[in-house]
């Protein structure tokens, strides 16, 4: 269960940027912009090896004391970038990447609506009911 | 099942009848993905083009009726269907052959008037609406008007006027999509000079769908 969930552009703007709790919403706009560099490094490096053998999935890209940030770059350049609290450590590696790959399949379909021109805002109602059921249930 | 590599397998495919020029390819099977693409972006640039959701549905009506009155023939020559005694058979021929063949859908037949003129069918999946969502300052166009307008015009090229329009659509937020057909006459012939004597069909007319009252 994630509690932020951020799709962002190849140009480094976001697409997408949905936190749970909303009170600290800044905080989170914050970490996600910081993990971009941290995103940009891995793919640099993963660059200079076999380019066909760079793997989508980014894994973890650092962790706070509160936070671990994940990180997931599509060959567009368009990455997706979630923060899942510390506290939970139920969650494992695969559910994580299983995560990333429904995230990528929405996106790919809001890609096929021809009324969605690439590098909007993304505000598509079956993306955010997608969102959802992946966030953390805060009561 | 990954969709990262198998996003194709994953896809409906369309069954594209070759044309009978060659004989031993008689069945190909098309993504039916390009089809949809193709439809979105010829919507959006309508839309683009005349601003306005009404004129964007009466120009999709006007491109659907012209490729109505040719697609009959190919129709026609194709299922090799014969003459329908009513309205009743002209719908399952539309439902059961005419849809499963273009679009690969099945339709269902369902609420017809007392009279028998007028009747839905309901589309479960549609496969020109996949990935669509209508943005909020279109809320008026009708997404798939070109299928009204494919249905009016090769009916037209039969002898029937109808009417068709959309009542339900999954785009507007309902379950199914539900197009209305309604039948306002036969369109008679109009017979060369000198000829109208004649009481019997005339033998180079081709077996057509006709409404026999």
């Amino acid at each position: 269960m994630a509690v932020c969930i951020a799709v962002i552009a190849k140009e480094n703007y976001p697409l997408y940027i949905r936190s749970v709790p909303t009170e600290n919403e800044l905080k989170f706009h914050y970490t996600v912009h910081t993990s971009l560099d941290v995103v940009d490094e891995k793919i640099s490096a993963m660059g200079k090896a076999l380019v066909d053998q760079r793997e989508l999935y980014l894994g973890l890209l650092y962790p706070t004391e509160d936070y671990k940030v994940y990180g997931y770059v599509t060959n567009s350049k368009v990455k997706f970038v979630m923060v899942v609290d510390s506290s939970n450590t139920a969650l494992r590696d695969n559910e994580i990447r299983s995560m990333f790959r429904k995230l990528h399949n929405s996106y790919t379909d809001i890609m096929c609506n021809p009324f969605y021109n690439p590098g909007d805002r993304i505000q598509s109602r079956a993306f955010d009911t997608m969102v959802n059921s992946m966030m953390m249930q805060v009561c | 099942m990954s969709r990262q590599g198998g996003r194709g397998t994953e896809s409906k495919k369309m069954y594209w009848y070759l044309p009978f020029i060659s004989p031993s390819a008689s069945l190909q099977l098309m993504n039916s993905e390009l089809f949809t693409l193709t439809y979105g972006a010829l919507v959006t640039q309508l839309c683009k083009d005349y601003e306005n959701d009404d004129d964007v549905n009466k120009q999709l009506d006007k491109m659907g009726y012209n490729i109505g009155v040719r697609l009959i023939e190919d129709f026609l020559a194709r299922s090799n269907v014969g003459r329908c005694h009513d309205f009743r058979e002209t719908a399952d021929v539309i439902a059961k052959i005419a849809f499963k063949m273009y679009l690969g859908i099945t339709p269902s037949i369902t609420n017809w008037s007392p009279g028998g003129d007028e009747f839905s069918l309901i589309l479960e999946n549609n496969p020109l609406v996949d990935f669509v969502e209508l943005p909020d300052n279109h809320s008026t166009l009708i997404y798939s008007n070109l299928l009204c307008g494919v249905l009016r015009g090769a009916l037209e090229m039969v002898q029937m006027a109808v009417d068709v329009k959309f009542v339900q659509d999954t785009l507007k937020g309902d379950s199914v999509t539900e197009i209305r057909m309604k039948f306002i006459r036969r369109i008679e012939d109009n017979l060369p000079a000198g000829e109208e004597c004649c009481p019997f069909p005339f033998p180079w007319r081709l077996p057509m769908l006709s409404f026999q009252l």
